[in-house]
């Protein structure tokens, strides 16, 4: 297990280049200088521009340029936002939080969601609530994440009035209190939900269908023959053999999470890395733009990594040497 | 095909002669949403791509005199900012959002399929390589990727076809997984190595034998893939990176609810595209369904 989770990750390093090079080659050639933003845009003299370029090193040749960029990448400089003139790296870590912090409760939803009604859809097959729960599900998968967020906000936010529309807390708060959390908590509800509705209905299905294959099987046959209490069959002995399968769906999330997280945390304004990444596009801040598509390439790569360890973990039988 | 699949058909099959496609349509005509579904979309699309036989709005003018109006009288579902009449900026949005899909799709079909065949077929280094490649691709964040090309080729390349092209180029990863995989089974059946060993050429025995033999898979990861590309071209129009801002999509009429006023105020601007992409994308979820059952040799309904 150890060789094999050692030999994927030394794996990733050729597939981690090929990816900074990709990204390097694009930002290259977006449109207009990539950092142009560096050069003081009052002055006008071509001399001084010129200066500035040889300075900055943008007449080095190209592998030059990349090698630079890429040691000072992997030394945590990510370079200098063109927009809001700060580090990059700071302006990275001021967002991250609210981005991390919405994909947990987005996951925290969504297993809450899936496994209430996942027990209750597999525990009762074919019933009334069995086919409520599978519409439901159905319409989780099929309507896009962002139509939900417009009508939820249009309903919830402007005809209720239940919840904000925009940010991650109310800024008049002070920092730190009870309050104050209880405030980011009611920002990060509605975006988390509409966030985890796919994963959602795609958790509760598999529980669904995988508590009704096991509640056929010998051991649930066993433990009835032996006078086990129903609800401590569907809850001990199904419950714990189905979970296992989900595990390896954590790995996915990640991936699904980083592109839901652009469109949601766009549509809700809440200000995480997704919204600053589609931001950096629109300004052409390019230093801000190539490290988020770093990093969200590399959370991919972990995220897929993850699920293919956790495949080999939960289900011994799949050979990964 | 039908001589090949009924001859690796199960015995019940054969005593019905009948050939699995057969079987399969039979099913499928028999699934009532299903069906409704396949109606709805056809109409959708006749519809939209007949746009301009059936409203004469013209849907460029910018008509001050007539901005924001409520739905009723002249305009059947009002006027957006702008004085554009809404109703015929959906049938045109229609067209532009079908075309993408439809495009897109019918190219990731082409791609995954060509690589995922290729790499099944041959094995051995071509498959390495093409999986490497596959693997390469499925690395990265669509999504991302979408954003940063579809800024890059912007200005370069006439403003549909940029999507479209970016689209494909990065998602027929999943789709060449499948192929392959379903090839890789296919292939180990004696009618092939029958094929080979009469002399018939690689890309007779794939494009003759096996293809046909993964054609139900490749049918249902179609329709798939179409209400997927369908989102995905609406979401980027929404968030004002899709199609370019002067053609009309659903995506781009959707994007104008970003908008708190808009969003408040004038639902009727918004809510028509968000409506029917919702009713679409539902109707292609039940094809796929209804396919899928009806490909399914275990289901009999």
């Amino acid at each position: 297990m150890l060789k094999y989770t050692i030999r994927r990750l030394i794996g990733m390093i050729p597939m981690l280049l090929l990816i900074s090079i990709v990204v390097f080659l694009l930002a290259k050639a977006m449109p207009g200088d990539s950092l142009s933003g560096e050069i003081d845009p009052t002055n006008t003299d071509p001399q001084y521009i010129e200066q500035m370029r040889e300075r900055l090193g943008y007449n080095d040749p190209l592998p030059v340029q990349y090698f630079n960029w890429a040691k000072d990448f992997v030394q945590g400089d990510f370079g200098t936002s063109t927009r809001y003139k700060m580090p990059v790296s700071e302006l990275i870590a001021q967002r991250l939080p609210n981005t991390i912090f919405l994909g947990v409760s987005s996951l925290v939803i969504t297993y809450i969601l899936a496994f209430g009604m996942g027990i209750f859809a597999g525990r009762r097959p074919y019933t009334i609530g069995d086919h409520i729960i599978g519409g439901l599900n159905y319409l989780g998968l099929a309507i896009p994440s962002f139509i939900a967020a417009v009508f939820a906000i249009y309903f919830f936010s402007f005809n209720l009035g239940w919840i904000p529309y925009s940010g991650s807390v109310d800024i008049q708060i002070e920092k730190g209190t009870l309050d104050y959390w209880i405030s980011r908590l009611h920002h990060v509800l509605m975006p988390a939900i509409v966030l985890g509705a796919l994963s959602t209905a795609s958790y509760t299905q598999f529980l669904r269908n995988d508590i009704i294959e096991n509640s056929r099987k010998d051991f649930v046959r066993t433990a009835r023959a032996k006078g086990t209490p129903t609800s401590k069959i569907y809850n001990v002995h199904i419950l714990r053999n189905s979970i296992i399968p989900l595990i390896t769906f954590l790995g996915f999330d990640i991936a699904t999470i980083i592109s839901g997280a652009i469109i949601t945390e766009t549509i809700f304004t809440y200000p995480g890395i997704g919204q600053l990444f589609l931001n950096s596009v629109g300004n052409q801040d390019y230093p801000t733009m190539m490290a988020i598509t770093m990093l969200l390439s590399l959370l991919t790569l972990v995220g897929n990594l993850v699920a293919d360890i956790l495949y080999g973990v939960v289900d011994p039988r799949i050979r990964l040497d | 095909m039908v001589n090949v699949t009924a001859e690796t058909g199960s015995q019940q099959e054969k005593t019905i002669n009948m050939s699995p496609f057969a079987i399969a349509r039979r099913k499928f005509l028999r699934n009532k949403l299903a069906m409704i579904s396949t109606f709805f979309l056809f109409a959708i699309i006749i519809v939209s791509f007949l746009a301009p036989y059936i409203t004469t709005q013209d849907i460029a003018k910018v008509n001050i005199g007539s901005m924001s109006l409520e739905p009723g009288g002249e305009h059947f579902l009002g006027t957006d900012k702008s004085g554009r009449d809404v109703f015929t900026r959906l049938l045109y949005g229609g067209r532009v959002s079908l075309l993408v899909g439809i495009s897109c799709t019918a190219l990731v079909i082409l791609f995954g399929t060509l690589i995922g065949s290729m790499a099944g077929y041959y094995g051995g280094i071509v498959d390495s390589v093409l999986m490497r490649f596959t693997d390469f691709i499925l690395n990265f964040p669509f999504l991302v990727f979408v954003i940063v090309l579809n800024t890059i080729l912007f200005g370069l390349v006439s403003g549909l076809w940029v999507l479209i092209g970016v689209i494909s180029l990065l998602y027929w990863g999943g789709v060449a997984r499948i192929v392959r995989s379903k090839i890789l089974a296919e292939k180990e059946n004696e009618y092939i190595l029958a094929a080979v060993s009469i002399g018939c050429k690689p890309s007779k025995v794939i494009i003759k034998h096996l293809l046909p033999n993964v054609l139900s898979t490749i049918i249902v990861q179609a329709t798939i893939l179409f209400a997927s590309l369908l989102v995905i071209e609406s979401a980027l129009g929404f968030l004002g990176i899709g199609v370019p801002q002067t053609i009309p999509s659903w995506g781009n009429m959707l994007s104008s609810s970003q908008e708190a006023d808009v969003l408040r105020n004038k639902p009727w601007i918004w809510m028509p595209p968000a409506i029917i992409l919702t009713v679409t994308i539902l109707a292609i979820n039940f094809i796929g369904e209804g396919l899928k059952d009806a490909f399914n040799p275990k289901s009999n309904r």
